[in-house]
């Protein structure tokens, strides 16, 4: 395959758990959350995904558990932001600090302080018949674990939702003015119940997409940074699906980009690679994010007697 | 603040149940802690020098302990907490805990200070004397595999990954060419080495895949790293690579420790026996002579050696790689270069 194939390829894995994650923020700030604490949600489903994985041998099961413990982890942030009308930033740090150091506990809890080197067989690739034949793109966009897929669906289904159905309107509705929404009938506190599902689960899907999908082994801070990469490509995507995707992929492009060139051996020091994903980062959110697009309400607390 | 946060992380730690409790031979209860920025089971670093303490500490009858995963804003907290707890020996595995080990050891002057890999000089800048360079000659570590990657490689490309542009790594990184080369003209063959790149981190294995499979686009067909969790990832990149050619064409050789069988590809380690030197370094503390000497481990006093031999490495190819080695070892390898 050409350079620019197996760099697509390249970017397409690296994309994939912060498009995930991506996803969660975004379910979560259409329905006025903020969370922060993308990476320490991500980080706890990393952990468990692989440990589930390890124990049954079963990626997809890991992949759930990930999922379902990002979602309880995640419940303390909804309980504290949507109940107690508490600060989403505060909570979300706490988040970023209280889940790794809590699959840090789980980890060594497990494994004990063995050196023995933990390792799982990953989810395998599947081709759709007769798409993966096609010339050139066959092989990049339609040999991929069945999670790429899922993403992807998953980024059409999302537009499909808050663009096109009733559903959909009335859970962005919370977002902007969940006042007015409660006047519509629409449950303001049910609504983002959900949004926190949603964006735990999300989460924990991309960090175990990680160790169930991607790498083989878990090392702790194997998130590095994604959750945060996220929060700029939904800033970056303007709080749309396709926009979010288009920018998990011009992430995850920069990050292929900046491994490729360092072993391209063209005399250049490596730490003027390593800048270029976090250099594209800030420049994409200059450019892009400069405007407020997000919902109105993100990040306001809901009491329901406020006018 | 920092004494506070060492006096914090002290509690916690002795909140933790030691390893082992054992006895030295004058009844003096002897205890080593070690810190490690990568995991002690990265299947690499990290691992193998966990391992050599616990080696080291049980021949010597030493109590030990370990903190890994610890981020670089942590050394200096993490060491003087143990410090404050009244370890004997603080062993650090690692040139990026130079000036940590430094700080500390002239605020805790009592305790002894292993620093592996730490450069000759650091032992004089330690004002209490009480600092010891562990450091195995990165030339000769470079050398055990580079003589191996410039026999087997059949594409005439080799690659090395690192985690950080450590000193030590550059001397592995330029052993590894030198010997590649040397061995591969001497079989009428030329060996490029692809320039080392770097995770910037020794628990990125996604890094490492990432790295194994683009230099593999560039044709390398023999990798080494200096990169503990890092190469991990490059070694299951290796392997998928090999699944996907039905045949096993692409080599790792592994490193510190003996890993030969954690990954289908692995074909030989160039191992580092820092047991050794931490049980050295245990005895000198124990007669009270530790402190202000470098202590080194090469080819020459058993230090420093390599691996079992897959199969994949054939039976001939296997007696050339030992008569290089024995020249290593007798210092006449690559003396007609010189």
């Amino acid at each position: 395959m050409s350079f620019i194939g197996n760099l697509i390829l390249a970017t397409v894995r690296m994309a994939m758990p912060i498009l995930f994650i991506a996803l969660g923020e975004l379910y979560s700030e259409r329905a006025g959350m903020v969370n922060i604490g993308l990476e320490g949600l991500a980080a706890i489903g990393s952990l468990v995904g692989f440990l589930m994985c390890f124990i049954t041998g079963s990626t997809w099961l890991g992949i759930l558990c990930g999922a379902l413990v990002a979602v309880l982890v995640n419940m303390i942030y909804a309980f504290a932001t949507i109940n107690l009308c508490a600060d989403h930033t505060v909570y979300g740090m706490a988040m970023n600090i209280f889940a790794p150091a809590l699959a840090s506990f789980i980890y060594r809890v497990y494994f004990g302080k063995g050196s023995e080197l933990s390792q799982i067989t990953l989810m395998k690739g599947i081709g759709i018949p007769v798409l993966k034949d096609i010339p050139f793109i066959g092989a990049l966009l339609f040999n991929q674990t069945p999670m790429v897929y899922i993403a992807i669906l998953l980024v059409i289904v999302t537009v499909i939702f808050f663009s096109k159905t009733r559903a959909g309107l009335n859970y962005r509705a919370v977002g902007e003015n969940p006042q007015a929404a409660a006047t519509l009938g629409i449950n303001v506190i049910r609504t983002k119940y959900i949004a926190c599902v949603l964006c735990g689960a999300l989460s924990g899907i991309g960090g175990a997409y990680l160790t169930t999908c991607y790498s083989n082994t878990y090392t702790e801070g194997n998130i590095a940074g994604r959750g945060f990469i996220a929060l700029a490509a939904v800033i970056f995507g303007r709080w749309s699906g396709v926009g979010i995707l288009i920018a998990c992929l011009f992430f995850g492009f920069c990050d292929a980009l900046q491994i490729r060139l360092q072993v391209m051996s063209i005399g250049v020091p490596y730490q003027f690679f390593q800048m270029i994903p976090y250099v594209a980062t800030v420049l994409a959110l200059t450019i892009i994010g400069g405007r407020k697009l997000g919902p109105k309400a993100a990040g306001k607390p809901y009491r329901k007697e406020q006018r | 603040m920092k004494k506070v946060m060492a006096l914090l992380l002290a509690g916690v730690m002795a909140l933790s149940v030691p390893a082992a409790a054992s006895f030295a031979d004058d009844g003096k209860e002897y205890k080593v802690a070690m810190i490690c920025d990568s995991s002690i089971n990265d299947g690499g670093w990290g691992a193998a020098c966990y391992n050599a303490m616990v080696a080291a500490a049980d021949e010597n009858g030493w109590t030990y302990e370990v903190s890994d995963n610890i981020g670089q804003n942590e050394y200096y907290d993490s060491i003087a907490a143990y410090c404050a707890l009244g370890y004997d020996m603080i062993y650090a595995p690692g040139n990026q805990y130079t000036d940590a080990v430094l700080q500390a050891a002239e605020e805790y002057p009592d305790i002894a200070f292993a620093l592996l890999n730490g450069a000759d000089t650091v032992p004089g800048e330690a004002v209490n004397g009480n600092v010891t360079s562990l450091l195995p000659n990165a030339q000769q570590i470079g050398w055990i595999a580079g003589a191996l990657a410039g026999l087997m490689t059949k594409s005439g490309t080799i690659a090395f990954i690192g985690g950080m542009e450590l000193d030590t790594t550059l001397g592995k990184y330029a052993g590894y060419g030198e010997a590649a080369a040397y061995v591969a003209k001497a079989e009428g063959r030329e060996v490029k080495l692809l320039d080392p790149v770097y995770a910037g981190s020794f628990d990125a294995s996604d890094k490492g895949i990432e790295f194994a499979k683009a230099m593999i686009d560039e044709g390398a067909d023999v990798f080494f790293g200096d990169a503990s969790a890092v190469d991990s990832g490059a070694r299951q990149a290796i392997d998928e690579a090999n699944k996907a050619a039905g045949e096993i064409k692409i080599y790792d050789i592994g490193q510190p420790a003996d890993i030969l069988g954690q990954n289908e590809c692995v074909i030989c380690s160039q191992v580092t026996d820092n047991s050794a030197m931490i049980s050295v370094s245990m005895q000198a503390v124990e007669a009270g002579t530790f402190g202000g000497e470098t202590i080194y481990g090469s080819l020459q006093n058993g230090g420093l050696s390599a691996g079992a031999m897959s199969d994949l490495v054939p039976e001939d190819v296997q007696a050339k790689y030992q008569e290089y080695l024995q020249q290593m070892i007798d210092e006449t390898f690559m003396a007609d270069a010189q």
